[in-house]
Formats: C-alpha cells, structure tokens, sequence
C-alpha cells in the first residue's frame, strides 16, 4: 500500500499544528509529490490528495470514493457507531439522494434570496453594536452571532438559544481535535462517546434539543425548516428518527460554525491586507468576487475523507480497495496549477457571475456539495456590503486563538477594532 | 468561433441532487422545482457550447449532459 511513499509525508493531521494555522508549507511539499503520498495515521495511514485535480476527481466519484464505508474522518467507526451517527454527511446514493432532496429546497439558490432581509437586519444589528462598543472579539460579537440566527431563524428555533447552541459548537470542534474538555457525563449525557457524533457529549445534549424541537412541531406544525422535517419524519420511508437527529444536528452545527469560520478569516485577511479591502470599497461590484476569495481563503472544513470501494489509479499511484483516502481542501485551495499566487490574498481573483470560482471551501465538486454554500455566499456577501456601507475598516488588536483541530479551520477568538466608519 | 455553437442539454434527474448549480450558472436555462427539488430545463435548452460546458462541467452529481449538437 505504502509502495509509492519514497520521501517521507510531513505529518498534516496532528491537531497542535493548526494551533499557528494550516500547515500551508507542508501540503506545498507534499503537492510537490507526483503520486498520491501516503500518510501515516494510527495504525495504518491514508492518501493524501492535495492538488486540486484529483481533490475533484475523488470527489466527483463517489461510486469508486464511498462516504458510507469507515468513516469521513481520518478514523474508522465500528458499525454500530456509523449507524448511530450516520448523517448526510455520511451516506452514498441512494440514501444521500434521498436525504438530500429532503431538505435541498430551502437551500435553492432562489430560495436563499428570500432571506437577504431577514440576513441584513442581523448583520446591521450586529456591525452597529461592534462600531459602537469600538470593538472587541470579533467572533463573540459578529462571526458567531450572524450564522447562528440566521439558520436558526430558519429551522425555526429561538434565537433566544443562539448562545447555547454556539456553546454547543464549540464543545463539538473540541471533539475533531484531541482535546474535549468537558467530561463524558456533561449535559446529563449517559451514552457512550463513541456512539455520538465528534465523540461528544455535546452531540447528545443538541439531539436532546432537536427531540425537544420535534415533539414542539409535531402538534404545531409551522412554515420553518424543523417542521418541514417533522413532516417528512412522520413517514418512516421518507425519513427515520435517527436521521432526523442526526439532520437536526448537521443543520444547527454546519450551518453556524463553518460560516462563522469563514466571518473570522475574512475578518483576518482584511484586516491584514487594507489595500485589498480598499479595492472593495472604491468599486462594491468587487463584493461578490471578495467574498469567493473569503471562503478560498477561510476553507473552514479542512479535508474530507473517503473509502476506496475498489481498485483504481489515481496520479499514478494504485489505490486498494479499502483504502482511505482524504481530499485535503486546505491544499488545493492552494494549488498554484490553478491559483495564480495562491498565497496571495486577491479580492479580484474571481470572475463572479460566471463560472470560474473553482474554489473548494463547499466541498470537491461532487455530490457531497456543502447545502449551504448559497447561504453561506449571501450571508458573506451582505456582511461586506454592510461594511462596505459603513466605512468599516478592520483593524486586528490581537492574535487569533485557533481551534485544535485538523478538520474545522476554526478561529476561538480574534480581537478586532473598527477604524474608518466615518463618512 | 469555438464555443460559440449552439447545443441543447438536459437533465437526468434520477440523479439530480437539487444542489441549485445549474440554476446559479444558467438561470434561463435550468429551473429547480419547488416541491420535489429536482432540475429541469426550462425552454429549448440551447446554450452555446462553452457555457453548456461549464455547467456540465460544475453539475455535483453529474446529472446534465449535453445530448444534441446544432449547427
């Protein structure tokens, strides 16, 4: 299996070494490499897939590259857990297809647009406060709060919650590292950890609330998300309890932290570069390219993990079937075949309107699309605007403090002043 | 020019997964339906081939193909 690996693969999975950020001068080695590297990892390793070609090859293959088989992270479930914590996420047509039309039609590019308002009130709301108090923690007064009502508006859920719901958040990135700091009984929880999704309690105390959200909806049927869910829940042939728990939890946890990700280096790399947002606030038509550059830049799910259900070739190198192997985004989303200096920062990378951001921070251009991309745009996209608006200009006060994690991107804290702001 | 001519596509939506890209990229030409979330074309499904292309091309699921060529 390890055959092709010559040179030995820098280590990109230990979780200490996104605390400085992504490793970006270890995946430029390893996409240096003209094979697929292998990648040690617990008892055995993965292939590492770092340039953009073959990121979207694997991706866009999914009858040869499974999600159902193992596992999407780095590690192997045993059955019963993959069963227990199986989510969109992690299935193959037909399951996939199913699910996914479940709940596609709120995340329709025309759909999405009815919420640009609802998305605008909040944004002002919070940008007012922030230029207000002078600033402050970007995240706890922006980058968190924007994503969390917005898809809770949507599901229906109080935003009432919104802090504990981001609480919960936190608690889950915890768990895609090697560091959970609350113990296994937290939120009253008795179910194994492996069982539960991240190995977190905090899966069960948000399935907890999703059970709440259910039986709510099931006498008192509504024009939102959980009770279009509820509905289709009521037929066990459309939808089982367990993915409704398990929908329930992918809706409230990728639809705030990821985009609350991508607030929070977007608020980093303009801060960092003033010039750029300088471009932008001299031509606003520049708003929607930036934000393409934004989520590049942030790529907040850093890879995503596959299963070879045969033998096949990819790079040269022959894959087994069985064989794990991990689409890194964080490293195509640098890929200097694609990107001109990727390293650069360039608000007017992107031709928007047409069809050239091939970026991958919604995935690798296969099936497993992120289903909120649309959202994620508009929300990016009103953010600036809204700054833009405001003369906002950002300026950084103090250093990010970056989750322990090898697979969400995220930032905990950055602390953030508003200069400019006045007309 | 190449690119230029024009071609009609279609969707197979048995495997369309409703991911709204064709709708994005070619908004007179694919429409998601509201209930069932699949695309379909709208009209006579002619673009030019570079832009039929693209959205061939960018479809997730690989659901649209062009499937006649026109002078």
């Amino acid at each position: 299996m390890a055959s092709a690996a010559t040179v030995e693969t820098p280590n990109v999975t230990d979780p200490s070494l996104y605390l400085q950020g992504i490793p970006h001068d270890r995946f430029a080695r390893i996409r240096a490499t003209p094979s697929l590297a292998w990648h040690p990892y617990e008892n055995g390793g993965f292939w590492a897939v770092t340039r953009h070609a073959e990121v979207r090859h694997v991706s866009r293959n999914p009858e040869l590259f499974s999600s159902a088989i193992g596992h999407t992270n780095l590690w192997d479930l045993e059955a019963d857990a993959l069963e227990a914590r199986r989510s969109l996420i992690d299935t193959d047509a037909p399951d996939h297809t199913r699910l996914r039309r479940l709940v596609a039609g709120a995340f329709t590019p025309k759909n999405i647009r009815r919420w640009e308002e609802t998305v605008r009130a909040i944004t002002g709301e919070l940008l007012d406060e922030f230029v207000a108090q002078g600033g402050g923690d970007w995240v706890d007064m922006v980058a968190a709060p924007l994503p969390i009502q917005v898809i809770l508006t949507m599901l229906g859920v109080p935003t009432d919650d919104a802090d504990y719901l981001v609480e919960l958040s936190n608690y889950l990135v915890e768990g895609t590292g090697d560091a959970q700091s609350i113990p296994p009984d937290a939120f009253g929880n008795t179910t194994e950890l492996r069982l539960l999704p991240f190995n977190s309690p905090a899966s069960h105390a948000l399935f907890e609330y999703g059970e709440g959200m259910r039986q709510q909806r099931q006498d008192d049927l509504r024009d939102d998300l959980v009770s279009h869910l509820v509905r289709a829940e009521s037929d066990v042939e459309r939808m089982s309890r367990n993915e409704y728990r398990n929908m329930f939890h992918l809706l409230v946890f990728a639809g705030n932290e990821t985009t609350r990700t991508a607030i929070s280096h977007g608020a980093l790399a303009l801060a960092a570069n003033p010039d750029e947002w300088q471009r932008v606030l001299d031509d606003p038509s520049m708003i929607e390219s930036a934000s393409e550059e934004i989520l590049r830049w942030s790529t907040p799910i850093l890879h995503m993990r596959r299963t070879a259900t045969a033998d096949t070739e990819l790079a040269g190198t022959e894959i087994a079937e069985g064989d794990k192997v991990v689409m890194w985004y964080a490293s195509a989303n640098r890929d200097e075949a694609v990107f001109e200096d990727p390293d650069k920062f360039d608000v007017g990378r992107f031709d928007v309107g047409r069809a050239n951001s091939d970026h991958f921070a919604f995935g690798g251009g296969g099936p497993h699309l992120c289903l909120g991309a649309f959202l994620a745009r508009l929300e990016v996209n009103v953010l600036l605007e809204e700054m833009a608006k405001r003369s906002i200009c950002l300026e950084q006060t103090s250093e990010p403090v970056r989750a322990r994690s090898n697979f969400v991107h995220g930032v905990l804290s950055v602390g953030m002043r508003p200069a400019g702001g006045s007309n | 020019m190449a690119g230029d001519d024009m071609v009609r596509v279609a969707v197979d939506q048995e495997l369309c997964i409703g991911g709204g890209i064709c709708e994005m990229l070619e908004p007179e030409v694919f429409e998601l339906d509201n209930d069932i979330v699949i695309s379909s074309v709208t009209g006579d499904g002619l673009l030019p081939r570079a832009r039929a292309d693209v959205v061939v091309d960018r479809c997730p699921s690989r659901a649209i193909a062009i499937v006649e060529e026109e002078l």
